[in-house]
């Protein structure tokens, strides 16, 4: 007999939307791009479409669910908050696929305090984590707006358990790419590059903790963080570190880029918590990408809705110190 | 009178000038660009907004330019059109705010983000505009009289300074935009403070020494 256990955080399906926004078998779609035989897979190699190791995605029916409200791809590829690439928000479509190539070539080194250090190429490592699944989950972006995404990838916990950290290890360090030639904001110098985040090794082994390496079946798009990122649903989305080429573990708790940046507007934790304002705004409810002029807003959840999964790591912790 | 001279006199190039940009967002609209399909309200909001911002910083501009250019016909022609432009300014405010509360989908949020000072500041310059706006006709200049008139309407310097510390804190970082806007503004009432200080002093200098 075959049990579906649905996940906690899976989304409900009172979530429903048009299946059109999101295609649900992307499998067929590769297939089809294969189709198109070796110059297709070149050109779409030369477009920069990450890590194509793992796809298709494992369609993981405990999570697959049917059509949950997603929002539509094109805005999801198109409303990105990348500063490498521009501050505004359609600044990373167009200056991430002018010339920036996270691919082929790409490496991910493991360091610090870990039994299996090593630089890996991003295709090898993504294939040593055992396949990719399929995972949608809440984004809630600091500045009180929200997407629904559909994320293929692996735990990170994978990744963690790949490396060994060793016991003194209490924190990841994230390191994302620095290439001031293409990276136009990196040029600029609009934040201090390159962006750094950091996790408690505990988060970091949370089941939710995922690292993407593509969004609705399809490698990551450049202005998503080609080839691989992190996708921590209950924290800001500014926690996940896009286009990273280090993860060291350490003993010593990282500085992320934003709170170096202005750390009484955000802290180290990061985590959704609508009792806890921005000093600016309020996180008390969110703004729904694709939700049109007169109809969207809605509450912003403790932990964005994933409280079951991880307040347990924050118990005792007065929140609206450590926020 | 040359050519610009005259259509810069015209209210009606004028006011043609200030209701394009009003205009401007229909275009990523209608074609449905993917970036501002995701909020379009945000867009509208900021791109309000931001014409509010350049409207005031022009209209307090013209008064240094024509004291700094006396004689210069472009700022003699654009300072008889201080008042609609003003006004302009306090008409895409207005639109601001609506889309502010259209933002925050209703009364209870927009109370509540209301506390933070940089929407007090946009709030309290558009109280400021509104003012202004309210006493820019003839009638209530004249029953004002003119010097109360005058006083009253410095405030538009303190608008101007809400307006620009409340857009540079819109966003996550510092935008460039607000120096584009206000700097220029800033230099040239420095500069009118400057040369009218020197005026008077030449002017009590040239006067003859009590006998």
């Amino acid at each position: 007999m075959h049990i579906h256990l649905k996940k906690d955080w899976q989304l409900p399906e009172s979530a429903v939307t048009s299946e059109s926004a999101y295609r649900l078998r992307p499998r067929r779609d590769f297939l089809k791009t294969l189709g198109w035989g070796a110059m297709g897979a070149a050109l779409l190699r030369t477009k920069g479409w990450g890590a194509l190791t793992g796809f298709p995605a494992q369609d993981n029916p405990a999570y697959l669910g049917a059509g949950l409200k997603v929002t539509p791809f094109k805005l999801v590829t198109s409303y990105n908050n990348f500063y490498e690439f521009g501050t505004d928000k359609g600044d990373p479509k167009d200056e991430a696929n002018d010339g920036w190539q996270p691919e082929p070539g790409w490496t991910v080194e493991i360091a610090g305090l870990a039994a299996n250090p090593g630089k890996w190429d991003v295709e090898d490592l993504v294939a040593k984590m055992g396949g990719i699944e399929q995972r949608i989950y809440r984004h809630r972006c600091v500045e009180a707006w929200s997407m629904v995404v559909p994320w293929d990838g692996f735990p990170l916990a994978k990744l963690v358990a790949f490396a060994r950290p060793k016991a003194s290890a209490r924190f990841l360090k994230f390191t994302s790419f620095l290439d001031p030639k293409h990276a136009t904001g990196q040029k600029e110098g609009n934040l201090e590059y390159p962006y750094v985040e950091g996790l408690v090794i505990s988060e970091a082994m949370n089941e939710l903790a995922f690292v993407a390496t593509g969004i609705f079946g399809k490698p990551l798009p450049n202005q998503n963080g080609a080839p691989l990122r992190l996708v921590l649903p209950w924290k800001y989305g500014f926690k996940g570190i896009k286009s990273i080429v280090r993860i060291e573990f350490t003993d010593k708790s990282p500085f992320s880029t934003w709170q170096k940046m202005a750390p009484d507007e955000y802290g180290f934790l990061a985590n959704v918590n609508p009792h806890h304002d921005h000093p600016r705004w309020s996180q008390a409810s969110e703004r729904i990408i694709g939700g049109g002029i007169f109809t969207g807003r809605q509450p912003t959840l403790m932990f964005n809705g994933y409280e079951k999964q991880v307040a347990a790591m924050y118990k005792g912790l007065d929140l609206d110190k450590y926020y | 009178m040359r050519w610009y001279e005259k259509l810069l006199r015209s209210k009606a190039f004028i006011l043609t000038m200030i209701v394009l940009p009003g205009l401007w967002p229909a275009w990523p609209i209608l074609r449905q660009d993917p970036t501002v399909a995701a909020d379009p309200l945000k867009y509208l909001l900021h791109h309000f907004g931001f014409v509010a911002c350049l409207l005031l910083a022009t209209v307090l501009a013209l008064t240094p330019l024509r004291v700094l250019f006396p004689h210069a016909a472009i700022a003699l022609a654009l300072n008889r059109h201080r008042r609609l432009i003003g006004v302009g300014a306090f008409f895409y405010a207005a639109i601001h705010l609506t889309c502010q509360f259209l933002h925050e989908a209703g009364w209870p949020t927009f109370w509540q983000d209301l506390r933070k000072p940089f929407l007090l500041a946009g709030m309290a310059t558009f109280l400021i505009l509104a003012l202004l706006a309210v006493t820019s006709p003839t009638a209530v200049v004249r029953w004002l009289g003119g010097r109360r008139w005058k006083n009253l309407h410095r405030l538009a310097y303190l608008a101007a300074l809400l307006a620009a510390y409340h857009q540079a804190a819109a966003r996550k970082l510092f935008p460039v935009q607000v120096l584009w806007i206000f700097v220029p503004l800033a230099l040239l009432e420095l500069a009118r403070v400057v040369r009218q200080r020197l005026t008077r002093r030449q002017q009590v200098l040239a006067r003859p020494a009590p006998g």
